[in-house]
């Protein structure tokens, strides 16, 4: 069995990753064909933050994994020998 | 063919069929709803993998289970070699 600390954030990525994926899944997939006066549209926010949001996140995504890259690159140089 | 090309050529159709579909040059108008849907389909589809990818690495990771008895049998060896390397002569 895994420690209860792993399965506690185990699940919770399961869940989240659930929420997240129902979420956006109604979003893009099922708001169109609803009526826009049923109450429903309430809980969403306009349409283009779909697009946007998610290329932003990809972006801060690859923003942090390129300078977390330079800060280990940067404290391994070596110094270069002299001859 | 290798591995690299196949994944982009099908990429490159499925891009192909996205873009025949959504910036509608053969001018057949789909309904209203039918379009909003299709705009933001490639963006869905990296979010659900995002979501897919995020799901399974907690899955396992709530599920992976220790070895009890590897672990003790590894924790012996280890003693056991530390002892013969010192009375080898290796300092510690």
């Amino acid at each position: 069995m895994a420690t209860a600390m792993d399965q506690l954030v185990g699940f919770g990525l399961v869940a989240f990753s659930l929420l997240l994926f129902v979420y956006y899944t109604i979003w893009i997939i099922i708001l169109p064909f609803i009526d826009s006066d049923h109450g429903i549209h309430k809980f969403f926010l306009p349409r283009e933050y779909s697009v946007t949001i998610p290329v932003v996140a990809g972006l801060l995504l690859v923003l942090f994994v390129g300078v977390f890259i330079v800060i280990v690159m940067w404290k391994n140089r070596k110094p270069a020998k002299t001859d | 063919m290798t591995k690299l090309v196949q994944w982009l050529c099908g990429l490159a159709l499925l891009g192909t069929a996205w873009a025949t579909l959504a910036l509608d040059p053969l001018g057949l108008h789909l309904p209203l709803p039918c379009q909003q849907v299709l705009w933001p389909f490639p963006v869905y589809l990296l979010v659900a993998f995002g979501c897919y990818s995020l799901a399974a690495i907690g899955y396992r990771l709530a599920t992976f289970n220790d070895c009890e008895a590897a672990a003790k049998e590894l924790q012996e060896q280890i003693r056991e070699a530390r002892a013969d390397l010192s009375r080898r002569g290796l300092k510690f």
